[in-house]
């Protein structure tokens, strides 16, 4: 039998990616011509993201209050995490567990070499060892894909561009140069912020159905993964969220972003779980047909 | 990594990639020799069982190739004496266990149902075959990963622990006779469910 490969799903993040690469180098070619200073902003930005890239995974654990754990703790997650990644042709990533009722997961670190999974413990209560699996598989498949990297980069300008928004007044210098240049930057960079932020957005959306693909073929198993994502997302919108408002910048790397009052449909992080679950089905199907 | 894993991960096709890549068997052969090293210089003895551990997929055409598999064998018995019992441990993962004295015969044998599996294509399915030795009564393993095309040793002890300095003997020894996976990230230990007895048990 063969696998198929979703080259939609592909052309689909291709063609996104190149759209944020064009936007970026035009934004890039017209601060150029208003800032000067602003090559020292770029490459401040750059050492905070190279930083950020850096220290991602203990930030990230560290918020969600989530600690390493030793084999001898959780002996089953362990394995479950050694087996799956021995199928993805991957070294064993750290493994950690928050302890806390909603039930999630992510992955974290830049590489796959310095990389974390992390479970909470409601999630070990409320799936089955299957389903734990298919979860797990999902967050290798991130760090295969090299997700944290890939969003930190694609995410990079678009920051810069809301910090011109924010505080590029501060950038004008005298009133008689080019006190105008200035307003058209920032509306430009205002521009630039939005476009960015639904491109970011819909990347993010392709590459949870590229990791819910790879996750699926990791465990041979895509009825687990589905079955976890329908589980979770029932008992998400039981479990009150007060304190998890906080974590609001964590949502990317969730299986399931916690839904927070108004999410419109183009800034979501993650597809809605009935598509994904829809795909999950037709790889099923493949796996059945051959 | 290379350039291509880059790209390929780059547009999130990495991880399915790997996960499906073909098993890389060509490298198992190195056992139907090494074992006389294994006895001559390191006193380990064969304990006369070797193990195919493989992951299955929620698909009949994957219960018809283990079918198939377990047909291959049954056939093989009757020349090479091998005998050949399918197990499943407590993680859900699948084993086909052979006993045989005859190392050569243990090897054949795998390689025999590991390329049953590649045949119909679920070579991407197949973890690891396990080679047990012993020397008073301490098991020894060679793994060999289909996923890397690699040995590596694996010496438990107790519970979840592992002999390293008897895994850098075995590791010193036989480099250069088995290809030996280089990178130590990879060698993946394989608990059994209950210390003390095989992977599979």
């Amino acid at each position: 039998m063969q696998w198929q490969t979703d080259w939609g799903l592909r052309a689909r993040m291709g063609i996104t990616m190149f759209l944020l690469a064009a936007l970026y180098l035009v934004f890039i070619g017209v601060l150029t011509l208003y800032f000067e200073s602003l090559l020292l902003v770029v490459v401040m930005m750059g050492l905070f993201s190279f930083a950020q890239l850096f220290f991602s995974d203990k930030l990230a654990l560290r918020s969600m209050g989530a600690r390493e754990v030793s084999e001898d703790e959780y002996p089953d997650l362990h394995r479950a995490v050694s087996r799956l990644s021995q199928q993805a042709d991957l070294p064993k990533p750290t493994v950690a567990v928050a302890d806390m009722d909603v039930p999630n997961a992510f992955a974290t670190g830049r590489s796959q070499k310095n990389a974390t999974v992390a479970v909470t413990s409601g999630i070990m209560e409320t799936l089955t060892q299957e389903e734990l699996e298919g979860v797990l598989a999902h967050e290798l498949a991130h760090i295969k894909n090299r997700d944290v990297m890939v969003m930190t980069i694609a995410s990079f300008l678009s920051t810069i561009a809301f910090i011109i928004v924010r505080w590029g007044w501060l950038f004008g210098g005298g009133r008689d140069r080019r006190g105008g240049g200035v307003a058209v930057a920032i509306a430009i960079s205002l521009v630039v912020w939005v476009v960015s932020f639904i491109l970011i957005r819909t990347l993010s959306r392709y590459r949870e159905f590229a990791a819910d693909r790879g996750g699926a073929l990791i465990t041979g198993r895509p009825s687990a993964l589905a079955n976890a994502l329908l589980k979770i997302d029932g008992r998400m919108d039981k479990i009150p969220e007060k304190d998890m408002r906080d974590q609001a910048e964590m949502n990317a790397f969730f299986i399931i972003p916690i839904k927070s009052g108004f999410i419109g449909k183009i800034a979501r992080t993650h597809p809605s779980t009935e598509k994904r679950v829809e795909r999950l089905r037709a790889i099923e199907q493949e796996l059945e047909r051959s | 990594m290379g350039l291509l894993d880059g790209l390929k991960a780059v547009l999130g096709m990495r991880a399915e990639a790997d996960a499906t890549r073909d098993a890389d068997p060509d490298d198992l052969f190195g056992m139907s020799t090494a074992y006389v090293t294994m006895q001559a210089d390191l006193g380990y003895e064969p304990t006369g069982d070797a193990a195919l551990c493989f992951s299955a997929v929620d698909s009949t055409d994957f219960e018809d190739a283990v079918d198939d598999v377990a047909t291959i064998l049954e056939a093989g018995q009757v020349e090479t004496g091998t005998q050949a019992s399918f197990v499943q441990d407590d993680h859900g993962y699948d084993w086909v266990v052979l006993e045989d004295q005859n190392v050569e015969d243990l090897v054949t044998s795998i390689h025999f149902a590991a390329d049953t599996l590649v045949e119909s294509g679920f070579g991407s399915r197949l973890l690891a075959a396990l080679f047990g030795f012993q020397k008073t009564n301490t098991p020894v393993y060679w793994v060999y990963s289909f996923r890397r095309g690699a040995y590596y040793p694996f010496a438990p002890t107790g519970s979840h622990e592992r002999d390293n300095s008897a895994e850098f003997k075995l590791e010193s020894v036989l480099d250069g006779e088995l290809d030996l996976e280089a990178n130590k990230e990879y060698w993946y230990p394989m608990w059994p469910d209950t210390p003390g007895t095989h992977p599979w048990e």
